[in-house]
């Protein structure tokens, strides 16, 4: 290796920045736009070791995911305010999913309300429009409803129990390149 | 939400029949008619599987797509 080359990659990480230890980041840096190779190359890691562990734990691949998916949940939310009702605990998640996911509560026409009683359960159904695991999943040709899904299931899940104190359970009712519809089963 | 379909595009395949969770569509004389246009949550299932491109979906909200390479685009661009 040249001595050229290294004091080129030198300079490359040098700057005259003064850094405290108490000065806090005010601002994503670099800026969103020159993140986008970033964003990308962790698009394809996690869909990298989405594929893998489908690969060697069959099934068993969603359980780690939805486990995993849940546990964020709970740590997340818990810092948020207890409800009891469900729609303010939708709110309440609608915040925290804020960037990563955005979904509203849907009804099919012939449903007069958003709590469903049907069979003897009973549940809401959720639109998701913006959904970083369907991102991840189509940038790596990736069939949708897999593992990573279960993520959100679990996160979905994880946090409405940590809000409600209720138990809750999320299907997948269909999936689409530009929104899923889920049902949101509480018990 | 307002759905069109092409008439003269739609090859009548009931692709879109099938695929939609809300029965959104039926055929009828061989061409697709979007009969409960309100129940459709715009997951555009439909638009992906449609082989003659016949849809058309108005007051949609279209989700952020991530996934499309700014730098891919640019050359596309150049090319197109």
């Amino acid at each position: 290796m040249s001595a050229g080359y290294i004091d080129e990659m030198h300079e490359a990480f040098h700057s005259d920045l003064v850094y405290r230890s108490e000065d806090i980041p005010l601002e994503c840096s670099p800026k969103p736009r020159e993140m986008e190779q970033t964003l990308h190359g962790v698009m394809k890691l996690n869909g990298l070791v989405i594929r893998s562990l489908e690969e060697i734990a069959g099934r068993g691949a969603n359980a780690v995911t939805y486990r995993a998916g849940k546990k964020f949940g709970h740590e997340v939310a818990k810092y948020f305010q207890k409800r009891e009702d469900v729609e303010g605990a939708l709110h309440e998640l609608s915040d925290l999913l804020r960037g990563q996911y955005s979904f509203e509560v849907w009804k099919p026409e012939d449903k007069e309300t958003f709590i469903i009683e049907e069979n003897g359960e009973t549940f809401i159904y959720l639109v998701f429009h913006d959904c970083i695991v369907r991102q991840t999943l189509r940038r790596n040709g990736l069939e949708q409803g897999g593992p990573l899904c279960q993520t959100l299931f679990g996160y979905v899940v994880g946090a409405i129990e940590e809000i409600t104190g209720r138990k809750a359970k999320l299907e997948i009712v269909h999936t689409g390149p530009n929104a899923c519809l889920k049902k949101l089963i509480l018990k | 939400m307002e759905i069109h379909v092409d008439k003269d595009a739609c090859v009548g395949c009931g692709l879109c029949v099938k695929d939609c969770p809300m029965n959104v569509y039926e055929l009828q004389n061989n061409v697709s008619v979007a009969v409960r246009p309100n129940n459709c949550m715009g997951c555009l299932s439909c638009h992906e599987i449609c082989p003659a491109q016949a849809l058309e979906h108005r007051g949609i909200y279209a989700a952020r797509r991530h996934y499309i390479d700014i730098k891919v685009c640019e050359m596309l661009r150049k090319v197109v």
